[in-house]
């Protein structure tokens, strides 16, 4: 009997979901998406840091390289939430803010060192090797005309062709 | 190929190299093939063309091939009364190789007259502006070999300012970029003379080497083609071919040690599993750059030399030079995909030299590139009076990245006494060693050279028809990769810490060989300097070792 209670104990957590994150909670990973988004948005039909998968970039480094980082995103994170409650009182997270909204917000905290670390890990998250869960399906190289090739041919550019 | 010959530490090798770089690996090649018996004390590790790839977040931001702050920080400040602080300010390649491996392969002799501007320009107050004590000619062919040694791609006789030389490059240059066809415009346009870029980079196969593919990851990166001519593709496989060197991967040296009669007889070092290893070698030749070999006499005092080793006037460190220039940017309307194949085509030598009219001392060689990866490019790449982040700044980049095109003005930088390399005393690094303190400010006129070099790059982009430009601020540089002058070469032991031959006044068997030697550093790109000094000091050191000398 004791052997068959823990095998249903085992089979009942491997029917649980796998937790999604490493280094934030389900809430604290929205919020971070809606941040990096509004640093690298989506706009003009061109995708932004959501698409790109910049929270699964910044998840992974805080989990690895980047770990002695996770400090400076509790706390900055949570002067971002004091920020947002003084500037929108009746709002409920950052990830439910109009787009507007979260540009102001932003706006007030560009300064900081969170935010600073925060554009530095989307961009890095937006423009990585596509092996560190960012740059899904190379949307960021596509978005700035960057292709990765070993070899490249000749022309460049315009300007080789282009007569005097 | 036979498996490389490994020696004994008890046993005392002709020669311990202390560094695989653009040097040391010049130098460990020319003295294994001339017979004598060399062990090579790397601290970094041997990667090999399969090791390197196109990651720039691993290379550009994680450290990857570079001296690693977290492991080995450096403090700095920028004048002697200032408490220094924990802040990266130097930074070398740390591998078999070393800069050679990761740099943009820019190969530019000095010019005849680098070697003595201090008698065609005068002393600069607040200065030591200083001639060398070797002229270009006693140089030249040793330029030569290491062009042909190394397989420099280049085209001789088309750069109006070059000193003679004895033979031409060894390959042709490599094809034209856009940027490069913009530069021969802007060139023709305002009467100067653009010529394409000598480079340490393969245009065509070479001595069993492979041609570049132009995939466009030189600067900061290695190659996957073998094609960049770092001593470890060029030198290091002969090196090792020949039986009498031994590369030693993962070797962080301590310190070099003294025998009663004063003269190096050994070097204490930490392998991978930090053990203490003790090499026994007849004589030491430092490779490590213009950092860690000040640093490491510095670290080696001993009752022999209580101020540290070849340091008996008090110079070891003294008169560092910085990496300085400034980067103009330019938006064209076309795309020129700068970002593929070699970074630079075109250069103009035009503003090289100093000139008293201008009332400072400076000169600047121009190059045409847009060297920012994607990554670099979005964070740093933008003007600073632009959005940073959001909807704009996201069009600009990308709109922008593939018509972007800069010039940057490589240049000059005086050497000034209180801008050093010392021990800090507090902050240690990963070994326990005392980390290096920087203290480096910009001679006034290396600022106002700054912004006098940005207005002829702002002409030279305005000419070429770019429909937006803006430059970098001027200020004292903070941070460099060029270490230079820390040792410098001189005939007079009351001013310099190593003679012609790079070796130490004081210490008889002891070799200094690197950016450290340098008196001046020309407008930037010093490894062809570096690499044929080096040529010239292993020959000097054969020839020594031969004459019982270093005995």
């Amino acid at each position: 009997m004791a052997a068959a209670t823990c095998w249903q104990q085992v089979w009942a957590a491997a029917q649980q979901p796998p937790p999604r994150f490493r280094s934030f909670t389900e809430p604290e990973a929205a919020e971070i998406a809606a941040l990096a988004e509004t640093i690298l948005p989506e706009d003009d039909g061109t995708p932004g840091a959501k698409t790109a998968g910049v929270i699964r970039f910044i998840d992974a480094a805080l989990a690895g390289h980047d770990e002695h980082k996770r400090p400076l995103y509790r706390t900055g994170l949570q002067q971002v939430q004091q920020q947002r409650r003084a500037l929108f009182p009746d709002s409920s997270s950052i990830a439910a803010l109009l787009t507007d909204q979260r540009i102001a917000l932003l706006r007030a905290v560009e300064d900081t060192p969170f935010f600073s670390q925060l554009r530095r890990h989307t961009v890095m998250g937006f423009f990585c090797h596509p092996k560190y869960g960012g740059n899904r399906d190379q949307v960021g190289w596509k978005h700035i005309g960057f292709e990765p090739k070993m070899h490249h041919h000749h022309p460049f550019g315009a300007y080789e062709q282009e007569p005097e | 190929m036979k498996p490389m010959r490994r020696y004994s530490t008890r046993e005392a090798v002709d020669f311990a190299v202390i560094g695989a770089g653009a040097a040391g690996g010049v130098v460990a090649s020319e003295l294994a093939k001339a017979g004598f018996s060399t062990v090579v004390l790397e601290q970094g590790p041997w990667l090999q063309q399969k090791d390197f790839a196109h990651d720039e977040l691993a290379v550009m931001q994680r450290s990857l091939y570079i001296n690693d702050h977290r492991k080995q920080p450096n403090t700095f400040r920028r004048r002697p009364e200032e408490q220094a602080k924990v802040q990266p300010a130097i930074e070398y390649a740390r591998m078999v190789g070393g800069g050679s491996v990761h740099f943009t392969a820019n190969y530019w002799r000095f010019h005849p007259n680098d070697f003595r501007e201090r008698s065609l320009f005068g002393g600069v107050p607040g200065a030591d502006l200083r001639d060398w004590p070797i002229p270009y000619d006693e140089l030249e062919p040793y330029y030569t070999r290491a062009e042909w040694e190394l397989g420099i791609a280049g085209q001789a006789g088309a750069n109006p300012f070059d000193g003679p030389r004895s033979k031409p490059y060894p390959l042709p240059p490599l094809p034209v970029k856009s940027s490069g066809v913009l530069l021969d415009r802007a060139a023709k346009k305002l009467g100067l003379h653009s010529y394409p870029a000598p480079m340490a980079i393969l245009s065509q196969p070479y001595r069993g080497r492979a041609a570049c593919s132009e995939c466009g990851y030189c600067e900061a990166f290695g190659c996957e083609m073998g094609a960049k001519s770092s001593t470890l593709a060029a030198l290091i496989p002969g090196a090792v071919a020949t039986g009498n060197c031994e590369i030693r991967p993962h070797s962080y040296v301590q310190r070099i040690e003294t025998g009663a009669d004063g003269r190096v007889n050994g070097v204490l070092y930490c392998d991978a599993r930090r053990r203490t290893l003790r090499q026994r070698a007849k004589a030491v030749v430092v490779c490590a750059n213009g950092a860690e070999t000040p640093r490491l006499l510095l670290l080696s005092a001993s009752k022999q030399h209580p101020q540290g080793l070849a340091n008996g006037n008090g110079l070891v460190g003294k008169y560092l030079m910085f990496d300085t220039g400034i980067f103009v940017h330019g938006v064209f309307a076309k795309p020129l995909n700068e970002y593929k194949g070699a970074v630079v085509s075109r250069v103009i030598q035009d503003y090289y030299a100093a000139d008293p009219k201008r009332g400072f001392y400076g000169g600047a060689g121009l190059d045409a590139r847009y060297d920012l990866y994607p990554m670099t490019f979005a964070l740093d790449g933008m003007p600073k009076d632009e959005p940073q982040w959001g909807a704009e700044w996201k069009k600009n980049i990308g709109y922008r990245y593939t018509r972007m095109m800069g010039i940057l003005a490589h240049l000059s930088c005086l050497a000034v006494e209180r801008n050093s390399i010392s021990l800090d005393p507090e902050v240690k690094d990963a070994w326990g060693l005392p980390a290096i303190r920087v203290t480096f400010e910009n001679h006034a006129d290396d600022l106002k050279n700054m912004q006098w070099a940005a207005d002829r790059s702002k002409e030279v982009l305005d000419a070429a028809g770019a429909e937006k430009i803006w430059q970098d601020k001027v200020a004292s540089m903070t941070y460099s990769l060029h270490l230079m002058g820390t040792c410098r070469m001189g005939d007079d032991p009351r001013h310099s810490v190593v003679n012609r031959w790079h070796r130490s006044h004081d210490v008889k068997n002891l070799f200094l060989v690197d950016g450290s030697s340098l008196v001046t550093c020309g407008r930037q790109q010093p490894t062809a300097t570096i690499q044929a000094l080096a040529f010239r000091a292993a020959e000097h050191m054969a020839k020594a070792a031969r004459n019982g000398e270093l005995a």
